[in-house]
């Protein structure tokens, strides 16, 4: 005999009770990877680049945002189903389903992109404490040895909260909105779609969409699902969580493109330093306008150059079947330690090259995410229709037009610009 | 040897020597140490096809049937058969030598009295590097410097499948070579794996095995393995857990949950975890556990030593055996070297002795370690405001409260993989 004869039908009647209190809990628990990676985003990358965008083109990339938003959704919304079926991360299944060669390419595409990004962060870092009048010779080693330390020989989630809380000082852009009361009409006519013709168009439309749906991202929310051990029955919760961390990030994005839209771009600002892009918040902060972007910046670059080498070096290892794990030292994960370092050590190196401008640089890094994208997508959406991976959570008919829909568009981008740039030279 | 990368795709030519098909696949049963080749699976260009592997014939760079491929007949794999490389390649299994989760890069191959049989998984650089056609290559740049690429190669006999789910049939082989490991190796590999090959591992591994091995497994861990398990099968892996482990893990998880799981615990169990429960977890109450042995006081040292032979008492529990009255008070404390000199005949309150070091059920848990630490205990009694004797906290219950932050295991794998 087992339990209390007594106990049983009391239990059922209180959880009947407490059904809708329930749902909403396990909506929080479930809550968390598709948030968390929309904010993750809008690292230095993503706010450098949106804030180019509305300095040099006003409001008028805003219908590409608004498709890239919707295909960040969709795409997330595969990774996370993809997670949440097989319970494995997405080079796990790549190199399951595809064999060691396309695992190499996989890999190398995903190198080469966290790579560049981790030179991005850097280049943030470097740019928001230049604001401060630190020189780049000084932070970037600093910022390198600090993150490699920290990741080390500490909690990653301490320092992932103290990071937080830095990023918080992006709230300023929304609030920019508020104050500054744009011609709403003129913005919303940037979401009627116009063909980018000129190169430089074709260049940003290009690093907008690399950094709005950067692969890492894809990988990230993979494996944070994998993680969390969202289960089957949580999936529904699961999908509302991945749109309205998309929504999230196209938000943010919006923002900042209304806000430098509506300063710079009027007064002809281009954005060439971090002091530039933050004359954006001059309206709200005043004088304080540059430390606020610093801060920023200088948080959710130093959340990236945590994350991003870390994040690569799990995939790989994952991949190739090596000794993965922080709290191994060299000897016990060769491989993923010297990645992680190496990532490190590379990007602070490029950023200390002399003379090198850096919001050229970052805008490059999620240039080359654009054009590394497609072929993610290409795996991605490879997985999430093959009905042996998949099962019953196998992609409907729409979610895979609209998955080709993204590939094609990122693809024709990266194409355009790539023949672009070849007859240019 | 030849590998399972170099055979695969290889042409298959009728005994004209005519090519109809390329081998695709090997399939063996996966029983006995060194499991034989028994079934080929053949890309024919009018599908696939399986045949008994005892119709080819291995010859330089090809197969030869041995009879025209329309006169031989189909043999049906089982279903408990695993196809080499559709079921193994690439994928992940269980090194049980080294008690670690790898990937399999390639198979290695050997002809035994005849047979070819499955004889190691090799999950070495090498491995990766014959996949994409570079051995040769590698082994040549390495061989310059005077060096040779090492070998990584598992014998199977030390190989643990993991379930393969594929097209929804699950390959279920029985897990035994990973129940003859170490619950704290086996906690280690079932971290690694996927949500699902977790869960079967916990279904399989017989009760007492299984609750070890979740006892060593990161808590945040713990209480979603449980939250996918059967109800039933949950609560029978919480019976068999120390009650302040199993207390422990219901705290993570879900009111509802907990309730479900306490109420299908057996009686004497589930009182124990409630109990725990209802203290907090910083708190002595929170990390003691309410298993120790608590002798009456009007016992003799022969008698106690008898009721310790009754209990028949897991060995940490015995470091010290505590003496109680009628009420449960507690009066003093004996080790088992003091019982056993002691003459049957004596009292045990003449042995025991009555200055027992003990903490309040409400002292903060940092207090406890520290005391432990100070005095070099294995174990200090918790009591409630009235003496009276409510559970111990061992040594290895406040390890990781006086271990520094760093020292912890971390799982970090959530920053992506």
């Amino acid at each position: 005999m087992r339990g209390g004869r007594i106990a049983r039908p009391l239990g059922a009647l209180r959880r009947r009770a407490n059904r809708r209190r329930l749902a909403f809990a396990a909506f929080l628990a479930v809550l968390g990877p598709g948030v968390i990676t929309g904010f993750a985003g809008n690292e230095a990358g993503g706010v450098t680049t949106y804030s180019s965008i509305g300095a040099q083109f006003g409001f008028s990339l805003l219908w590409l945002l608004f498709v890239a938003s919707i295909g960040l959704g969709v795409i997330q919304e595969m990774c996370s189903r993809m997670g949440i079926t097989t319970g494995q991360g997405l080079s796990d299944l790549i190199r399951e389903r595809f064999g060691v060669r396309w695992t190499i390419l996989a890999m190398l595409v995903l190198i080469i992109a966290n790579g560049s990004n981790v030179v991005a962060e850097f280049a943030g870092i470097a740019a928001s404490v230049e604001i401060l009048g630190v020189p780049r010779i000084v932070s970037v080693p600093i910022a390198a040895l600090g993150v490699w330390s920290l990741v080390v020989f500490f909690s990653y989630r301490f320092v992932e909260r103290a990071l937080f809380v830095l990023v918080l000082a992006f709230l300023a852009y929304p609030i920019s909105v508020l104050i500054l009361k744009p011609d709403w009409p003129v913005v919303m006519s940037g979401l009627i779609p116009s063909i980018p013709t000129s190169p430089s168009a074709l260049v940003f439309a290009l690093a907008l969409v690399g950094t709005t749906i950067t692969p890492y991202l894809l990988f990230y929310m993979q494996a944070s699902v994998v993680d969390k051990g969202v289960t089957r029955q949580s999936a529904a919760y699961a999908r509302v969580d991945v749109f309205l961390g998309a929504a999230i990030a196209g938000l943010f994005a919006f923002f900042i493109i209304v806000v430098t839209g509506t300063v710079l771009y009027p007064a002809g600002i281009q954005v060439t330093s971090a002091e530039d892009a933050a004359q954006a918040l001059v309206p709200l902060a005043g004088e304080r306008a540059g430390l606020l972007f610093a801060a920023g910046l200088c948080g959710a670059s130093l959340l990236g150059a945590v994350v991003m080498p870390l994040s690569t070096s799990y995939a790989i290892c994952e991949a190739f079947g090596w000794e993965s794990g922080i709290s191994k030292n060299f000897r016990e994960a060769p491989v993923f330690m010297s990645l992680f370092t190496l990532m490190l050590a590379l990007g602070a190196t490029v950023v200390l090259i002399p003379g090198i401008s850096l919001i050229p640089l970052i805008i490059s890094a999620q240039i080359a995410n654009g054009i590394l994208l497609p072929i993610i997508l290409v795996f991605i959406l490879r997985l999430a229709t093959d009905r042996h991976v998949m099962g019953d959570a196998v992609n409907g008919r729409i979610t895979t037009v609209l998955g080709w829909g993204v590939a094609a568009l990122a693809g024709s981008l990266s194409l355009g610009y790539l023949f672009a740039s070849f007859f240019a030279t | 040897m030849p590998y399972l990368s170099d055979i695969q795709h290889r042409r298959v030519i009728e005994p004209n020597g005519n090519e109809v098909a390329k081998l695709s696949d090997l399939a063996v049963v996966p029983q006995g140490q060194f499991p034989a080749v028994q079934w080929a699976v053949l890309a024919t260009p009018g599908g696939e096809r399986v045949v008994r592997w005892t119709e080819l014939a291995q010859e330089i760079g090809h197969l030869r049937l041995r009879g025209r491929l329309d006169t031989i007949n189909d043999a049906p794999l089982p279903q408990e058969a695993l196809r080499l490389s559709r079921d193994l390649m690439d994928k992940q299994v269980v090194d049980t030598h080294g008690a670690k989760v790898v990937r399999v890069n390639d198979l290695q191959l050997s002809e035994v009295d005849g047979q070819l049989r499955l004889v190691g998984a090799d999950v070495g650089l090498r491995g990766l590097l014959r996949r994409v056609g570079a051995e040769g290559l590698a082994e040549r740049v390495v061989g310059l410097a005077g060096q040779k690429l090492p070998r990584g190669i598992i014998p199977w006999h030390l190989v643990e499948t993991l379930g393969a789910a594929e097209g929804n049939v699950r390959v279920t082989v029985p897990r035994t070579k990973l129940a003859l490991l170490h619950p704290a190796d086996i906690a280690d590999i079932v971290e690694e794996m996927s949500v699902d090959e977790r869960r079967a591992v916990f279904e399989e591994l017989d009760v007492e095995t299984a609750a070890d091995a979740l006892s060593e497994v990161d808590p945040e861990m713990q209480a979603s393995i449980v939250s996918d398990l059967d109800e039933e099968r949950a609560a029978d892996i919480l019976d068999e857990m120390a009650p302040d482990e199993a207390a422990d893990l219901l705290q993570d998880l879900s009111e509802e949950r907990r309730e479900e799981l306490v109420e299908l615990m057996q009686k004497e169990e589930a009182a124990d975890v409630e109990e725990l429960l209802t203290y907090s977890e910083d708190s002595a109450g929170g990390i003691m556990t309410t298993d120790f042995i608590a002798l009456p006081a009007e016992l003799t040292a022969g008698a106690a030593i008898d009721r310790l032979r009754e209990l028949q008492p897991d060995a940490e529990l015995t470091y010290y055996l505590y003496v109680v009255d009628g009420e449960g008070h507690l009066d003093g404390v004996i080790s088992l070297r003091d019982l056993v000199v002691a003459k049957p005949a004596t009292p045990i309150t003449e042995v025991m002795d009555r200055n027992v070091l003990k903490v309040d059920v409400t002292s903060p848990k940092e207090e406890v370690a520290a005391l432990i630490a100070k005095y070099n205990l294995l174990a200090l009694p918790v009591v409630d405001a009235r003496r009276k004797l409510l559970g111990t906290v061992t040594v290895d219950d406040v390890v990781d409260i006086m271990l520094p932050r760093g020292w912890r295991k971390r799982s970090l794998r959530s920053i992506a993989r």
